[in-house]
């Protein structure tokens, strides 16, 4: 009888702490929400992928801030891919498989999302990636179905310069640029633009990646007498460039590049020598898009200096995901995919909509010209904040 | 496209090869001194130049220096730093077959790479100086590039002044003939290895204080002047010192006149096909050098 | 006895690999697949390098061809991975035979620049006929999720390459390239035809890297130059090498798979600095263990040359 009634006691215990364990586990399975992502750390994107990060980091503190996501806090899972999309895949597998994280945001750069979205699409995972501009990634066959676009893809980066030149008349354009995949999309779009508008492609050439002489290709250029000049670079190329066309007075009527949107470094290195000079960007400090001045002021604070669009466009990225989580109710990628393809909305970073591709469709790219040390928004239209300074005078008369 | 080609144009191509070349010639002589002394391939040479180029930057931007000022200043540091590796690292793979000192400066330089990258970001600094350039006729010649020119010739022709007459010099010339005699006449053979790398190291670093005012600065610019390094002492040949100097200006040359007459993006496998050619035909270089 | 025992292990080894697939995440499964690949190429070098002594120092140029040559089969004319992957073999069999040729003629530090700069000349060549290969856009290849495959067929290039060194280090032929390495002139005057023996080891170094490049190609679904031809590939499997036992043809194996792990763990916990660890153990593996680990074994327990 003693036996019985202790055993079934022992019962009843194992079964109570069972039960105690097991609901203490689901408690601490509702635990934080765990966002994972491989960033650019170090290797050639070094610098953008920590922006990136940042942008995360803001977003997902701010998010905390206000309560988290479903009620749960947020945290965000990182590893560094070395700017190498190998290895971003290997990462992306690991955040997935083994680390089980909730959901995915998007790496650094176009090559490394490509190679990344063969995984989250396996896994059908929803990925915002808000540092991807190339179009392919978003149209490959079989379409993707839970990528999702933040910035303008790279085809429109010199839409603004080749629009404001057409307008004004000029006819003749050379267009260079670095042989990486950005650039060389930057520079088809720009081509592609030009032959739209009735202009003639007079010089088209690519340099590799690390050229620091463009001697020759200037000298060419120089012959051509092209109206205007467009140069699809990242930072260092743009520096090299420009400070070789003073040298070699090569004098186009316009001038203009993807890479001089960098505040201050482009103009604190070329001094006097970026005045006149196109650039484009993604975003601006400047542009009243809601929330952009406190984000502004919140990321300077936070991190002891200004953020580039790269930490804008994770920011907002991050703020989508979000978004679109709230509005499914679930984390469940089907019922998030519904919401983000429906979504239209402003963030800091401007205007985002997709297709249903999630190839972005609404972000305005905006073409700015260096002005007595300040960058003037010139284009679009309806965010023009002061007039063209046209045309670029010679070197020898500034 | 068809550019039309004109003679002024490849007059102009051909000053700044030329330009370029002499800088080349200089940052390779530093690697040729070094694979003829102590018969080492330094894979950390071109990090060693970007160190230059960042010292440069640190005293333009602290103390406001004229930055062609800093090269001698640059030069000393990196001497310094160069002496420190012979002797705490290098000295040890000198006799050993070349993989070893392939492997050991290929870890040195991505230790001060990757050094660089947490001491001073990623960001890009550049040193903003002297822009625009001096008309001669109807070419144009880079003020910054000019001066470079200047400098780098002055150096290499004191290099050349010391190896010839100085005691030191001679030395140096013995120990890379042959180390055996050298030590048999008395010659320190470990301190040479020392001051020869540490003079190595000098040279690049000068070479990084003059691109400092032309090209952007960053931790991972020294990579493309390494295998810059191989080919201008490919071309010159290995242990030819006066070599270096002419296979720099050889390869300046070259990548300007591919760029002009094919395209930019050719110039570099241009170059690379030129490596590769004239190891295979003529492995002791055009003008020269010592087998092995 | 001992041979039992041995191979026992071995086999007991290969079951838990073959099962693996079944249990292992996504993750995991990628990551085996590439410890596949490192001991591989390890082990090519191995052949060529480490028994020759002739230091190939742009190796990877044959992973970078064989990665090339499958992706532009498999986009453009639609072949199957596998025939994919043994056209990237023969390609980079072919590119080994026609440069080896010439560049075999070099000694020392000429032979590793050469391979150096023809590194360079494949990627700089492949950046510029960008028709064919995308040039800087890099080459993607069209969806296809065939990782489980390609662990098997990937362990299976590992598993030959590792059976090719020890039979060609077992036999007589292995032992003329070793007394090539250690003295070319007198391996001539005893009649060895030195520059044949070379040569074909030279290219049976290259077809493992080429295989391996067209299964990784087709693994990730896009390849670019910077990807599959870039110097630290080379070193690192030269340092997988050096570190196992150089000549050896168990210390590819165990080189690859200690310091893939080592690196796994090291990114993990310091992202930011895990370049300069690497260089670090680079330095501390030649300075202090340049026969790697098998190699002191050997010297110490006398152990066969065939371990």
């Amino acid at each position: 009888m003693t036996r019985n009634a202790v055993g079934a006691l022992l019962a009843a215990v194992t079964v109570a702490t069972a039960a105690v364990l097991t609901t203490a586990l689901m408690v601490d399975a509702q635990g934080p929400i765990r966002l994972g992502a491989s960033l650019s750390l170090t290797g050639t994107y070094a610098k953008l992928g920590k922006n990136q990060h940042e942008g995360y980091q803001l977003c997902i503190k701010e998010l905390n801030a206000k309560g988290g996501l479903l009620g749960r806090k947020v945290e965000l899972v990182v590893y560094d891919d070395q700017s190498l999309p190998p290895t971003g895949v290997r990462l992306y597998e690991k955040l997935i498989t083994e680390d089980k994280v909730d959901a995915v945001m998007g790496p650094y750069s176009s090559p490394i999302t490509e190679a990344v979205a063969n995984v989250t699409e396996k896994y059908k995972k929803v990925m915002v990636s808000p540092l991807a501009a190339t179009t392919s990634i978003f149209k490959k066959e079989p379409r993707r179905r839970y990528i999702f676009m933040v910035i303008s893809p790279a085809e429109g980066y010199l839409e603004g310069l080749i629009d404001i030149a057409s307008k004004r008349g000029l006819k003749t354009v050379a267009v260079v640029n670095e042989d990486t995949l950005f650039s060389k999309a930057a520079a088809a779009g720009a081509v592609d633009l030009a032959k739209k508008k009735g202009m003639q492609v007079v010089f088209q050439e690519a340099y590799p990646k690390g050229n620091t002489d463009f001697s020759a290709l200037l000298t060419k250029i120089k012959s051509t007498n092209a109206d205007v000049i467009a140069a699809a670079t990242y930072f260092d190329d743009a520096v090299a460039l420009t400070r070789q066309m003073k040298e070699l007075n090569v004098n186009p009527r316009m001038y203009g590049v993807t890479g001089g949107r960098r505040p201050p470094e482009f103009y604190d290195t070329l001094k006097g020598n970026a005045e006149y000079i196109y650039g484009a960007t993604q975003w601006e400090p400047v542009l009243n898009y809601p929330g952009n001045k406190e984000f502004f002021e919140s990321y300077k604070a936070e991190f002891k200096h200004e953020p580039s669009y790269h930490s804008t466009a994770g920011y907002a990225g991050c703020a989508i995901y979000a978004e679109g989580v709230k509005r499914a109710g679930s984390l469940e990628a089907d019922k998030v995919r519904e919401q983000l393809l429906k979504l239209e909305t402003k963030t800091a970073f401007g205007d985002y909509k997709v297709d249903q591709d999630g190839f972005q469709l609404a972000h305005k790219m905006v073409t700015f010209q260096w002005q007595k040390e300040k960058k003037v928004v010139v284009w679009p239209d309806d965010l023009v904040q002061g007039k063209v300074l046209f045309p670029t005078p010679p070197w020898n008369q500034r | 496209m068809n550019v039309v080609i004109t003679p002024a144009m490849v007059g102009q191509v051909v000053i700044s090869g030329l330009l370029s070349g002499v800088l080349y010639g200089m940052v390779a002589l530093g690697l040729a001194l070094i694979f003829g002394v102590m018969r080492i391939i330094n894979v950390a040479h071109g990090p060693l130049l970007m160190l230059g180029a960042y010292t440069t930057f640190f005293f333009y931007s602290t103390w406001g220096l004229n930055p062609y000022l800093t090269v001698p200043l640059s030069m000393l540091v990196l001497f310094g730093v160069g002496w420190l590796l012979e002797r705490t690292l290098v000295f040890r793979v000198v006799d050993a077959p070349e993989l070893s000192s392939l492997l050991l400066t290929f870890g040195i330089s991505i230790a001060l790479v990757n050094g660089a990258q947490l001491a001073f970001t990623s960001d890009l600094r550049a040193v903003e100086y002297l822009t625009g350039s001096w008309m001669v006729g109807p070419f144009a010649l880079s003020k910054s590039r000019v001066i470079a020119f200047v400098f780098a010739g002055g150096l290499t022709a004191a290099a050349f002044l010391f190896l010839s007459y100085t005691r030191l010099g001679k030395a140096i010339r013995a120990t890379s003939q042959s180390r055996e005699v050298a030590m048999v006449c008395g010659i320190d053979v470990g301190a040479i290895h020392r001051l020869t790398f540490g003079l190595a190291s000098a040279l690049a670093a000068a070479g990084g204080a003059l691109i400092a005012v032309i090209v952007a600065i960053q931790p991972e610019m020294g990579q493309i002047w390494t295998f810059k390094s191989f080919l201008v002492i490919v071309l010159g040949g290995a242990g030819n010192y006066p070599g270096a100097l002419l296979g720099g200006m050889l390869l300046g040359l070259v990548e300007q006149l591919a760029s002009l007459f094919l395209t930019t993006q050719l110039s570099e496998v241009v170059a690379y096909v030129l490596l590769v050619l004239v190891l295979l035909v003529r492995p002791t270089g055009l003008l020269g050098g010592r087998q092995t | 006895m001992k041979r039992l025992a041995v191979g026992g292990a071995l086999g007991i080894a290969l079951i838990a690999l073959a099962m693996y697939p079944a249990y292992g995440t996504g993750y995991g499964n990628r990551a085996m697949l590439q410890i596949f690949m490192w001991i591989a190429l390890a082990g090519s070098w191995n052949i060529i390098s480490g028994l020759t002594g002739y230091v190939s120092f742009g190796h990877v140029a044959f992973f970078g061809a064989g990665a090339y040559t499958a992706g532009i089969l498999i986009a453009s004319r639609a072949w199957s991975w596998p025939m994919a992957a043994v056209a990237g073999g023969v390609a980079a069999g072919v590119l080994a035979l026609g440069i080896g040729g010439p560049c075999l003629r070099l000694k020392g530090p000429y032979f590793a620049i050469a391979m150096l700069g023809l590194n360079e000349v494949l990627r700089a060549l492949v950046s510029y006929f960008e028709r064919l290969t995308g040039g800087g856009n890099g080459l993607s290849l069209p969806t296809l999720d065939a990782t489980v495959p390609i662990y098997y067929a990937m362990g299976l290039t590992a598993i030959a390459v590792t059976l090719a060194a020890r039979l060609i280090i077992g036999s007589r032929f292995g032992l003329r390239l070793m007394t090539i390495r250690e003295d070319e002139v007198a391996a001539e005057s005893m009649g060895i035809p030195t520059f044949r023996h070379k040569l074909l080891a030279f290219l049976l170094s290259a077809i493992g890297p080429g295989i391996a490049g067209a299964l990784t190609a087709r693994d990730q679904g896009y390849i670019e130059p910077l990807s599959v031809f870039p110097l630290a590939t080379t070193i690192t499997m030269i340092v997988m090498t050096l570190f196992g036992g150089k000549g050896t043809v168990w210390g590819p194996v165990l080189g690859a798979v200690v310091l893939f792990v080592a690196q796994e763990i090291v990114w993990a916990r310091y992202p930011y600095i895990h370049p300069l660890l690497f260089g670090a153990i680079i330095i501390a593996v030649v300075l202090a263990m340049p026969r790697g680990v098998l190699g002191l074994l050997q010297l110490k327990y006398r152990l066969p040359r065939t371990i």
